[in-house]
């Protein structure tokens, strides 16, 4: 097995697509996520370009979920015009790099109904079981 | 890649399978029940996916917020752009911002700063190396002396053991007076025999000649 290292060894035209994005590493219901800059065309487990980051999903035992950005080389990437695939532009948003992507907030009021509906249809219950006693 | 429940495999991932080592060792498990190019199957024909509801208030205001956000980006993607350029202007990282004179001097300065270390740690060589042959020529005066010691010491025991077995050698019996020691034998008998009682006496025969008597 060669895992290709980090630090970057990818190959790239000059004038080609470069895309800001997660590369899964870990293992089976274990992800774990290297940030990375690479072309856009090419596998996620192919060489990339430079390491910018990395993001680890699961809670830890401090329920922190670990985020490691090199916020110096990514602004150099977006500003040389590096696309950002939008877990990324999400994370970065919520990094506070970037303005906040509209899916998080998208995620977040979806979360908030749910919620709402479960504790309203736990109220119900409730009152159903006080009802029928 | 395809896991090895599939029959159709290319030679180079059937390999793969057997040694169990592709080139990262990840295994897709998307497309292990069917290869892409099967047809759909024929209880799928007619199956249409339910589209997933949107509201039409949740639908305008993400068109809103990903308004904004794009807006946004573009502006702060133009800020990076331009702090990209600015960098590139600002830094001497990359290019070469001496005449060949100031080169020169530097290349000198360097020279001598060079030179100067070396001379230093010259000085501190030389001292280390005297230091270290003097405790070198100790140290071989020191085995040379330990060498002689001990040869004397062995010479003096093989003296000593000559010496003793020079005066062994007088009682030794010899071809001429082999006679007589065999007389003198005959004529004294030695009895090693003897007795024990319960006491752990010697008790030896009184009409023999034994050794102590």
């Amino acid at each position: 097995m060669s895992l290709s290292p980090a630090s970057g060894i990818g190959r790239f035209y000059k004038h080609s697509a470069k895309i800001i994005r997660f590369v899964r590493l870990g293992c089976t219901n274990r992800p774990f996520y290297h940030i990375v800059v690479m072309e856009r065309r090419k596998n996620q487990h192919q060489p990339v370009i430079e390491q910018v980051g990395s993001y680890d999903p699961l809670p830890n035992t401090s329920n922190e979920r670990l985020v490691a950005l090199n916020t110096e080389r990514i602004r150099y990437w977006l500003g040389k015009g590096a696309h950002m695939s939008e877990p990324a532009a999400e994370l970065l948003g919520i990094a506070g790099l970037l303005p906040v992507h509209p899916r998080t907030y998208m995620t977040a009021w979806r979360n908030r109904r749910a919620a709402a509906a479960a504790t309203a249809g736990a109220a119900t219950e409730t009152t159903e079981k006080v009802a029928t006693a | 890649m395809l896991r090895a429940g599939c029959q159709l495999f290319n030679p180079s991932t059937v390999a793969a399978a057997k040694t169990g080592s592709n080139n990262f060792a990840l295994e897709f498990v998307r497309w292990r029940r069917k290869p892409r190019w099967l047809p759909v199957a024929k209880s799928k024909v007619f199956r249409v996916p339910e589209r997933k509801k949107q509201s039409e208030e949740e639908r305008t205001e993400l068109m809103r917020l990903h308004n904004n956000y794009k807006t946004q980006l573009r502006s702060v993607r133009q800020y990076l752009r331009e702090e990209v350029v600015r960098q590139q202007e600002t830094s001497t990282a990359d290019h070469i911002v001496f005449t060949p004179e100031q080169e020169e001097a530097e290349f000198q300065r360097c020279l001598e700063v060079n030179a100067a270390w070396n001379a230093q740690i010259a000085k501190e060589r030389e001292v280390r190396l005297a230091k270290e042959r003097e405790e070198k020529v100790a140290y071989i005066q020191e085995r040379i002396e330990a060498g002689k010691l001990r040869a004397e010491e062995q010479r003096e025991r093989a003296d000593q053991r000559i010496r003793h077995e020079i005066e062994q050698s007088k009682t030794f019996i010899t071809r001429d007076n082999l006679d007589a020691a065999i007389e003198t034998a005959l004529a004294n008998p030695v009895d090693h025999n003897y007795a024990l009682d319960l006491e752990g006496n010697m008790l030896r025969g009184r009409t023999t000649q034994s050794l102590t008597s």
